[in-house]
């Protein structure tokens, strides 16, 4: 028998002691604790967990960085891989999970760059369908200047609650105005430029905390 | 008009999601205001971050099942342990784990020699059988008549030299269509006006169709490969109805 939810809920001092001991529910687990949880029992469970909380960062940061939406699923069927192979290095003392993971993600990222580098071909002239698909993404510099970037946005949009994220998405990649999100969502006009501000605020804080601000407004 | 705190549509003038006439009363209302032009400073860097946003997409929902599918797969042939007690029968989870972890370690050391001497016995046995590594990987592009409307709507051909000198070639198609009935799909490699065929195949719609087909020597030499929608009804197929389509590196 290994790690149990429980055991791991118990040991919550490890990992700074602020986790009370309340029950064995997966989804109460720091990632951290996830962690641990893939030498056990329920390392699917965990590995779930971990899925599901960062799943959408890696895709949308492959989709960005790549630029290639097969890439993109390839770097995450990777990125997770290694997570479950390589969970024995990671160590919470130097770092959170998310940081980890970064790394996880922009070394494979980097990896498929240099890949696709190798078998793509330049588009012949002429051919107007194909020259659509011509590469966008960025060079290997910028993925690792640029990744780290998109990581923070994503995990502090990740961080807002839906109703106020959804307002935000609607605005910044739907191109909608305030009064269309009310339309469109059925929201209160009034209640739309609320969630927009209040968002906006937890957004600040929580790029604040990391070099996020620095790196962007630089 | 003072506001005692901020003016509250600042946020939405930034997202420049105000209408005209309220985005003119907020320019208004900063040119008199230096605490909301402060505010407003702060806001449109939160603005430029959000410029490195990913697009919100969530990534394909069969991609969690296949991965947790080759976790299992690879657990499979992993060790359970017995868990560490302290004196108390008690279990240290962190330690544990890193007994687990380091007596894992031991494990798989094993295992791989284990592996190491039975691949080597294996290689020798089968000598020259074994498969090559791909030589060719091309990227299948749907047609743009074939894209209108689609998302998520790829294909990836890779292509391996067999003993055979025939070149095997897996497809490895996201979401492509079931045929219509009484249509199946067909795999060409085309240079100029040759074409040759590496047979035909269906798929299942919604997630990753996965086919292996042989082709002939001489299909490296070819320019493209194209997938085509063939009729069941013709007697030979016809090759004009082009779904997919990559170049050959």
């Amino acid at each position: 028998m290994g790690i149990t939810v429980g055991d791991v809920l118990k040991s919550g001092r490890k990992f700074g002691g602020t986790r009370p001991v309340i029950s064995g529910r997966m989804e109460e687990l720091s990632d951290e604790q996830c962690m641990i949880c893939l030498d056990g029992p329920e390392v699917e469970a965990a590995f779930a967990q971990l899925y599901d909380r960062y799943g959408r960062t890696v895709f949308g940061v492959g989709l960005k960085i790549l630029g290639d939406r097969s890439l993109a699923e390839e770097l995450i069927q990777e990125v997770f891989l290694k997570v479950w192979r390589s969970s024995h290095t990671f160590d919470p003392s130097r770092g959170s999970f998310s940081t980890w993971l970064f790394r996880v993600t922009r070394s494979v990222a980097l990896d498929l760059y240099r890949k696709r580098a190798n078998r793509v071909r330049p588009v012949l002239e002429g051919d107007a369908y194909l020259a659509t698909m011509r590469d966008r993404s960025a060079g290997p510099q910028e993925i690792v200047d640029e990744s780290w970037l998109s990581w923070r946005v994503s995990r502090a949009l990740d961080a807002l609650d839906a109703p106020h994220r959804e307002v935000i998405e609607l605005a910044y990649f739907g191109g909608l105005s305030q009064r269309e999100i009310s339309l469109r969502t059925g929201i209160p006009l009034g209640t739309v430029k609320t969630r927009t501000a209040k968002a906006f605020k937890s957004l600040r804080e929580e790029l604040a905390l990391g070099d996020a601000w620095r790196v962007a407004t630089r | 008009m003072m506001y005692p705190e901020l003016h509250p549509d600042l946020a939405a003038f930034v997202l420049g999601g105000l209408e005209p006439q309220e985005a003119e009363e907020a320019r208004r209302h900063l040119a008199s205001c230096s605490h909301c032009r402060n505010e407003l400073e702060d806001l449109e860097k939160t603005n430029r971050a959000l410029q490195a946003a990913p697009p919100p997409v969530d990534p394909p929902a069969y991609l969690r099942g296949e991965i947790l599918s080759r976790i299992r797969a690879e657990r499979g042939s992993r060790p359970d342990h017995a868990e560490p007690a302290d004196s108390e029968g008690r279990t240290n989870p962190f330690k544990a784990a890193r007994l687990y972890r380091s007596s894992r370690m031991g494990v798989v050391l094993s295992s791989v020699a284990v592996a190491v001497v039975a691949i080597v016995a294996l290689g020798i046995f089968f000598g020259l059988t074994r498969d090559e590594a791909p030589v060719a990987t091309i990227r299948l592009i749907p047609t743009p008549e074939e894209a209108a409307g689609l998302d998520g709507y790829w294909g990836v051909a890779k292509i391996r030299p067999q003993h055979s000198h025939n070149q095997q070639v897996e497809l490895r198609l996201n979401n492509f269509d079931e045929p219509e009935p009484e249509r199946y799909y067909q795999l060409w490699f085309v240079s100029g006006d040759r074409r040759i065929s590496a047979g035909s195949f269906t798929s299942v719609g919604e997630g990753e169709t996965r086919v292996w087909l042989n082709a002939p020597p001489e299909a490296r030499s070819f320019d493209t490969v194209l997938i085509t929608e063939e009729k069941f009804d013709d007697a030979t197929p016809s090759g004009r109805e082009v779904s997919l389509r990559g170049e050959m590196p």
